[in-house]
């Protein structure tokens, strides 16, 4: 038992690392509520004026904030679903044993160590209209006589950010997986092997349940991260066209930093906040009743 | 008692340390007295006057700072480079100002932000510094773009304004005088791309972007039609002239005047079409005459106001960037010298012959230096006498976003031009109601 002066000197210990998480978690979360509440834009003169829920309102009839929440939604799950699948897949030939692992190591690691904005733009090259090198190997494979405009459509700018985010952040998820790949014993494929399971059977019965904890962990990080993109697509398509690949982020940023309505960026910050909050609770509880 | 102890053996040696070095001592005092006290006095410090500008525009007014700096003495101007995109250029100057206490006295601003600064109260007014008789030598548009709620707030440095560029070379082989209508310009192109003479007819900016907006006012001008009303704050989107204005846009594209791609051309992308002569008209802003000027169709084109339809005038998008006083300085007067210096007719010259950009004082157009050097700025005079502004309202950027978001829904056939139009016309007065 901790005596009443051990405790306050605990509590005493732990108060400078409260007060900095209070400042810059808690502080900021509580202020885009409060200031949710509240119009402040160049109507009022930059001034706070009370509403009460009518930024709330207002969102439920604005068009481009559905349009960015479905956009970003489409992005994360197609994006993490790839990303999940093709790290698997580099992180079971990573923790097998062959020449020259090492550097193949370092090598897949190379993408996401990448400044995003940086390899958005070498993305956006990659996919222009004229001068990119999809449309040059297609052209030269024979399967199209004119040049795609991948940027222009909205579909297929769509798939041209997925195709760059699953590029830069599958070598995360292979990372992670790989340290949980690890960790399991060899004995537990052996003993396996001996009863007369096939590989595919080791996989399903024995890597993936003693994967999960890792595999939850990545899915969390990757779905809160690809849920707040902004630098990637800010750099290759900037929300176009026709603001088809416009994300939530892109859509705040815009709203406080270039139109200046404070209130109902605070708004916006609040709803997607949520909304995570939401997202991410619901994928850990059912990846826990699969677990068990 | 420890304590007590600590502080006279402390005390102690403190006094020891003076004596010892009481030499040293006075001589510190005597320094920091001069330095504090009596050196300002006798030479004056310089006031910093600090503006933010893109590094290359920065280095081309390089010069101007040296000369400003050489002939005020008492005040040293200052440009902080910033990056090359004017939308990041903007974001600082924003984040400085809502910050507070801002680094930037003198602010140099596109014409779009000017609306927005105002109202948020970051510009200082300058009605009264600029007399009416100085007000007379700059283009009336292009001062009207630096007014908010009828107060002056920008003073122009540069002006900018879109205009027709054609292949006069091409016209004259096929027997064409320059197309005054839209009509003229598709017949004219379609006929040229029949021939074989050239790829494409017409390109413009149709990207999802700033530039759209601006390529449309333009449009929307030469068919009679208006975006935003400032006075009224009605908006014309949803009228038929207006409609009417996208529905060419359509057509330059169905009738393959223009690329189906020139729906992500922004200025860079048309201004290479025309200069390796793939397109015989373009419409842009005039830093393309001297690039254009340097390529293969050097001397074989020209330059003329936007066409318009029958039975009405043409319009030239006004762009262009000028000076304003950030309310947080400390030194407005000397910041107004800093501007009046710029905005003064030799800087204004010595810039335009050192970099063809486009003065902001009309009778610059045809001064006989600039001509020698530049022989189509009595025709470019021309061009920003027709100039028509961006709505000047302060909630600009998000009126402009609506409008390119379904324009560029509209050119790319996601959307009909009526459909498009109507929804963007809503939302606007959705926008100036609030």
């Amino acid at each position: 038992m901790l005596n009443k002066q051990e405790k306050l000197t605990g509590w005493l210990m732990l108060f400078p690392a409260l007060f900095i998480l209070g400042l810059v978690f808690i502080y900021p979360i509580a202020r885009a509520f409060w200031l949710s509440w509240f119009t402040e834009n160049l109507g009022t003169q930059l001034q706070p004026v009370f509403t009460g829920l009518g930024n709330y309102q207002r969102m439920l009839g604005d068009g481009r904030f559905w349009q960015s929440l479905w956009n970003t939604s489409i992005f994360t799950v197609v994006s993490v679903a790839l990303e999940l699948i093709l790290g698997l897949g580099v992180a079971l030939v990573l923790n097998k044993s062959f020449m020259g692992r090492g550097v193949v190591r370092t090598i897949a690691i190379i993408p996401w160590a990448l400044p995003t904005a940086v390899m958005g733009l070498a993305w956006a090259w990659i996919f222009n209209d004229q001068y990119g090198v999809v449309n040059d190997i297609l052209f030269r494979l024979g399967l199209i006589d004119a040049g795609i405009n991948w940027l222009g459509s909205p579909a297929l700018a769509m798939v041209a950010l997925i195709i760059a985010d699953v590029w830069k952040t599958t070598p995360f998820i292979s990372i992670i997986l790989l340290a949980g790949l690890q960790s399991i014993s060899e004995d537990l494929y052996e003993a396996h092997k001996m009863d007369g399971a096939s590989p595919w059977q080791s996989f399903y019965q024995i890597t993936l349940p003693l994967l999960m904890p890792q595999i939850l962990i990545a899915l969390l990080f990757r779905f809160a991260q690809s849920f707040g993109v902004f630098d990637l697509v800010q750099v290759m398509t900037g929300g176009g066209p026709a603001g088809s690949t416009e994300t939530v982020s892109i859509y705040i940023y815009s709203t406080v930093m270039r139109y200046l309505d404070f209130g109902y960026g605070a708004a916006l910050v609040v709803i997607t906040f949520l909304l995570l909050v939401l997202a991410v609770a619901t994928i850990s509880l059912i990846l826990k009743r699969i677990r068990t | 008692m420890l304590i007590d102890h600590l502080i006279s053996k402390l005390n102690q040696s403190c006094w020891k340390l003076f004596k010892t070095q009481r030499w040293f001592f006075a001589f510190l005092a005597l320094v920091l007295s001069i330095s504090v006290a009596i050196l300002p006095g006798v030479t004056q410090q310089p006031i910093v006057i600090q503006t933010l500008i893109r590094a290359d525009e920065a280095q081309q007014l390089q010069p101007l700072v040296n000369k400003f700096n050489q002939q005020h003495p008492d005040i040293k101007f200052q440009i902080v480079e910033a990056p090359s995109d004017s939308n990041q250029v903007e974001d600082l100057y924003t984040s400085s100002f809502l910050l507070g206490n801002s680094p930037y006295d003198v602010v140099y601003m596109d014409i779009v932000w000017t609306p927005k600064f105002a109202a948020a109260g970051w510009l200082r007014n300058l009605s009264d510094r600029l007399s009416a008789e100085e007000a007379e030598q700059y283009l009336e548009a292009d001062l009207a773009g630096g007014m908010y709620e009828e107060q002056l707030y920008r003073l122009p440095f540069r002006s900018d304004a879109g205009m027709l560029y054609y292949r006069q070379d091409l016209l004259e082989q096929a027997g064409y005088e320059p197309p005054e209508t839209f009509d003229e310009l598709l017949k004219i192109s379609q006929d040229l791309q029949q021939q074989g003479l050239a790829d494409w007819g017409y390109v413009w900016q149709g990207k999802q972007y700033e530039g759209l907006a601006a390529m449309f006012v333009e449009i929307l001008q030469g068919n009679g039609a208006f975006w935003v009303n400032p006075d009224t704050l009605e908006v014309g989107l949803d009228r038929p002239e207006a409609i009417a204005a996208v529905e060419f846009l359509r057509q330059t594209i169905a009738s393959n005047v223009s690329p189906p791609g020139v729906t992500t051309y922004a200025e860079e992308e048309t201004r290479l079409l025309f200069q390796n002569g793939q397109t015989v008209f373009l419409r842009n802003w005039p830093y393309v005459y001297n690039l254009a000027a340097e390529s293969a169709i050097a001397e074989k084109y020209s330059i003329k106001p936007m066409v318009h339809a029958v039975g009405k005038g043409s319009g030239a998008t006004l762009g262009g960037w000028g000076l304003g006083i950030s309310t947080s300085t400390k030194h407005p007067d000397a910041a107004w010298q800093v501007i009046k210096f710029l905005s003064s007719e030799d800087a204004q010259r010595e810039f335009v012959l050192d970099t063809g950009f486009v003065p902001s004082r009309i009778n610059l157009f045809n001064d006989p230096e600039i001509v020698a050097k530049y022989d189509y700025y009595p025709q470019l005079l021309e061009v920003v006498q027709n100039s028509a502004l961006r709505p000047p309202i302060s909630q600009y950027a998000q009126a402009s976003d609506i409008l390119q978001r379904y324009l560029s829904a509209a050119i790319t056939g996601k959307i009909s031009p009526e459909q498009a139009m109507q929804t963007a016309a809503n939302e606007t007065r959705n926008l100036l109601q609030r």
